[in-house]
């Protein structure tokens, strides 16, 4: 298939990338930009290890074209972190316990950044609904879930 | 956490995070799928869609005509990966050895070649190019119908029982006998009896007998199996990078298969995206046979489909029991049949499931017979205590009949039976020292279990609750280990170990140095070497790495403080023994102002002209005294009678940790191995149509747990010290997944007056249970 260019714009800083257009944003962050945080669990969008923010919303990387992502703003866990700063959630994850082999850790923390963007002080129940397309087999989600909790907003 | 008083420490016994967490959070951790090497090719697999077939012809020339493709290789080709010309899969008789089907596939998604090319999408439309014929054979798909002695045979028969496979994951001085003339599907056999059954049931008040099923499930790891393999022509040198939970082991498989000798092979095992028991080798030996064939680097990494039908899930079993009970709750007899559907390698945990089925509760007569039967699903491999949440669904269900049969509390019908310290297992051996009765104690005085009486009265019509309980235990692995630790000059130590940090054990072992030199746990850091740089370890697997390796880690930093001591005294001319240590120094005890530090020490014994050796520990261990760690779980739920669902409202995990190193790791293995037990009690099952074929190999149908399926999970950790543990720790690994699918089982009961005899308790399954929905 022949190749396509298109402009990608990842964690604030824009790539021209030339790949074929039948390849997933998944594929072309992981192999081409060398952004392995996202991993593929499934590659058919049921465990969301590839799970990458795309304006700001939670997208499962594996099934999205990478063609379709032009224009819009890509963050991938590699870019959440500010400078040398830790995200809290990240920091949270780590006191918490909440991180094990950490397979499905990059995938669950931006889903759990985009829950807490959406409902800032989500619930237990709202949290496990936020991450629900997150499959994690290490750690029954107990400390995930604390995790994500501490970092929310007290209810008003 | 538990109130009991426990023993104080610096470093052990507090909540650590992992020392590795920071790496994980950021995503910068490398799994074997990220890695990347010059000239590397890709390979993709062809898998046989039938279950039980003759190939009879390959037909490679279009695949190897399509650009990019660089090469197919199927079994005939191994002889040319063997360094000494010889064929590995030839007549495997297990797993490992059976890379690729040879000339008869066994069960439907058993690799038959593999497909390399320049890029993954060659590899792939080229494994779409080879042609494969087929000659279909009978397929041998139900266990029961297996065992017959007229049904057509799983396989060609091969030589011999391999018990690889179950020995990496438990030590039993058990052995199941190799079935005789191999005539049958039966791949073994073995029996535990105790005095005289007849006897047993004629004192009886109650008799139970009851037949239980357990699906064939995946142990789920997220990170599919993975491996880079290179191979350099010119030199020889064979190097690995893989997803595995025992990097020795892939090295001495791949000697073994390859006829490779050790100073040329390099086992690098990467951070393990997950894997309970099923990552071991499955992709380590097909990506070196490609990279030795090819000469060149190979990538291959597994799809989830791949995955769940060419992996090694955990198998599918038959429990048949029968027993009795005085009505004052006394247990007089259990006869018990164990069957496991091995899949078409031998591989199930057959010895464990059917010793610890009758070894949990005093039974004064007994007769338990196990069979590992071989049929035409995919085979094997172990899981967190494989097969022990098989009979625990089956023996726990019994007991609880029973108890409530007799009218009585079905936790103190458990009490009354439970296995203490010394008591005989099922053949014979004592146990070592086991805490199942403060584990039941403490479950029975959960809010949960306490308050069952008003969660039931919660009910309606169409939503009935329940609560369920339910006991269980593993034994755990031995085997020796070893570790290094060197004094760095800015006086912080490093520690090298060869086994794999499965479960946060670096952290464990960071604590324990800290605990033994009396330094901060930052100040020390462990690594897992690999194959060429780390001592020689077992497989992380058995629950058996921080009872054995922290042992061998804890000497290590014992012998490293004696050298201190030595080389200090000699210094402070004072006596060994005299000396104590300080922060980050070693002081003559009393007199805190003769003193050396940590870096000084480390300064006068590497220096130019020293005339002191360089301060290296080294700890090594055998391991005699098994570790066993009992779970009682308790489950809270509701049943909609109308669909069948099942919501899980409320759970606690209680568990005998002997000591926890590191209450934090504890917790996370305690609720990990729950909601796996969670997933296999409620959703998870291969489905295999009428053919033999998977009908579910994607994660969407094979349904695991989500995070809105799962409960708050309450870990209560109970501590009865361990024998030989370091500090009296147990294996925790394992027993947490075991009584979650009784648990549930026994809650549906409480709910709904009916038992599910079939796990996972699917809604279809509760209807037919409720008689809504016909057989
Ligand atoms: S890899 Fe995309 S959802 Fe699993
Ligand atoms: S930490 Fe292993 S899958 Fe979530």
């Amino acid at each position: 298939m022949a190749r396509q260019t298109h402009r990608l714009d990842v964690n604030g800083r824009s790539h021209e990338i030339h790949a074929e257009p039948n390849r997933t944003l998944l594929e072309v962050v992981r192999d081409e930009l060398r952004l392995t945080g996202a991993k593929e669990g499934c590659g058919t969008g049921d465990c969301g290890a590839c799970t990458l923010l795309v304006d700001g919303r939670v997208v499962t990387s594996c099934l999205m074209l990478w063609p379709e992502a032009e224009g819009r703003e890509v963050r991938t866990i590699e870019g959440l972190a500010d400078g040398g700063e830790l995200h809290p959630l990240q920091r949270a994850f780590v006191e918490h316990g909440a991180v094990q082999c950490g397979f499905c850790i990059p995938g669950m923390i931006l889903a759990g950044v985009a829950t807490l963007e959406r409902v800032p002080s989500a619930t237990r129940a709202e949290i496990r609904d936020g991450i629900a397309g997150n499959l994690c087999r290490c750690t029954g989600y107990q400390k995930i879930v604390d995790a994500i909790e501490s970092v929310a907003e007290a209810p008003a | 956490m538990t109130t009991i008083e426990r023993p104080r420490y610096n470093a052990v016994g507090e909540r650590e995070p992992r020392v590795e967490g920071l790496h994980k959070v950021t995503g910068r951790t490398v799994y074997a799928a990220d890695v990347q090497l010059p000239g590397m090719l890709h390979a993709r697999l062809v898998l046989s869609p039938h279950p039980h077939a003759r190939i009879t012809a390959l037909h490679a020339d279009a695949a190897l005509a399509h650009p990019g493709v660089v090469a197919v290789v199927t079994a005939d080709d191994l002889a040319r990966a063997s360094r000494d010309g010889s064929n590995p899969a030839r007549g495997a008789s297990n797993r490992a050895d059976a890379l690729f089907a040879d000339r008869e596939a066994v069960f439907a998604g058993q690799p038959v070649a593999a497909v390399l090319g320049e890029s993954y999408a060659d590899a792939e439309e080229g494994a779409e190019l080879v042609r494969v014929e087929y000659e279909v054979l009978p397929a041998v798909l139900d266990v029961e119908a297996a065992m017959e002695p007229d049904s057509p045979l799983a396989r060609s028969p091969v030589s011999d029982i391999d018990h690889t496979e179950e020995d990496a994951h438990v030590t039993i001085d058990v052995r199941s006998e190799e079935a005789e003339g191999r005539a049958t599907n039966i791949a073994s056999h073995l029996s535990f009896e105790r005095g005289d059954l007849d006897e047993g049931f004629s004192r009886a008040d109650l008799v139970v007998e009851q037949s239980y099923r357990a699906a064939l499930v995946h142990q789920g790891y997220i990170e599919p199996h993975a491996t880079v393999a290179s191979y350099d022509p010119a030199t020889g040198d064979v190097a690995v990078w893989t997803s595995t939970q025992g990097q020795f082991h892939v090295r001495d498989t791949l000697m073994r298969l390859f006829k490779l000798p050790e100073t040329k092979l390099r086992v690098v095992g990467c951070e393990l995206g997950g894997g309970f028991g099923g990552k071991m080798i499955q992709s380590a030996t097909i990506a070196t046979a490609c990279a030795l064939v090819a000469g060149r680097p190979v990538k291959l990494v597994f799809t989830r489909r791949e995955d769940l039908l060419a992996a090694t899930p955990t198998p599918g079993s038959v429990v048949r029991l029968r027993s009795g009970i005085t009505s004052e709750g006394d247990l007089t007899a259990l006869e018990a049949t164990v069957i496991y559907d091995a899949g078409a390698f031998p591989g199930a945990p057959v010895a464990a499931g059917t010793l610890l089925i009758s070894s949990f509760y005093r039974w004064p007569h007994l007769r338990t017979d196990g069979y590992e039967v071989l049929t035409n699903h995919v085979s094997v491999g172990a899981i967190r205590a494989p097969g022990i949440h098989n009979i625990t669904h089956a023996i726990e269900q019994q007991v609880d009949a029973m108890a409530l049969g007799v009218g009585l509390d079905p936790a103190a019908v458990r009490l009354r039976n439970a296995v203490r310290t010394g008591d005989e297992m099922a053949s014979g051996k004592p146990f070592p020292s086991i805490g199942m009765v403060e584990t039941i104690e403490a479950a029975a005085r959960h809010p949960i279990w306490t308050g069952r009486e008003a969660a039931r009265a919660r009910s309606t019509e169409t939503t009935r609750v329940g609560v369920g309980l339910a006991v269980s235990g593993w034994l755990g692995g031995l085997q020796p280990a070893t570790c290094e630790l060197m004094l760095n000059s800015d006086g912080t130590v490093n520690a090298v170990v060869g086994v794999m940090d499965i479960s946060g054990v670096n952290t464990s072992f960071a604590q324990i140095v800290a605990e033994e030199l009396a330094i901060p746990v930052e100040r020390v850091s462990v690594s897992t070497g690999d194959t060429r740089t780390a001592p020689y370890a077992g497989i992380a697997a058995g629950s058996k790495t921080t009872i054995t390796m922290g042992r061998a880690v804890r000497e290590a930093a014992v012998d490293l403080r004696e050298q201190m001591f030595s080389i200090a005294a000699d210094q402070l001319e004072a006596n060994p023994t005299d000396m104590v240590l300080g922060e980050g120094e070693v002081q003559v005890a009393g007199s805190p102002d003769r003193s050396l530090t940590f870096r000084r020490l480390a300064a006068i014994t590497t220096g130019f002209g020293s005339l002191y050796t360089p301060i290296v520990g080294k700890g090594a261990i055998s391991a005699r005294v098994q570790a066993p760690g009992f779970t009682a779980q308790l489950a809270e739920l509701e049943v909609d009678t109308v669909s069948g669902n099942v919501t899980l409202t409320g759970w606690a995990t209680v568990q005998d940790a002997g000591y926890a190193i590191n209450p934090l790791s504890v917790e996370g293995q305690m609720e990990g191995g729950t909601g796996m037990g969670i997933g296999i009690g409620l959703s998870e099952e291969y489905l295999y149509d009428d053919e033999g074929r998977l009908r579910n190999a994607g994660l969407l149908d094979y349904r695991m747990p989500t995070a809105a399926d799962t409960p708050d999970i309450d870990s209560v950790i109970v501590e009865v010290p361990s024998e030989e543990g370091p500090y009296g720790a147990r294996g925790v690994g394992e027993p947490s997944i075991t009584a979650g699918g009784a648990a549930i089982a026994n809650a549906l009961h409480d709910a709904l007056g009916v038992r599910l005899t079939e796990m996972p308790a699917t809604p279809e399954r509760v209807l037919r249970a409720l008689g809504r929905v016909a057989d």
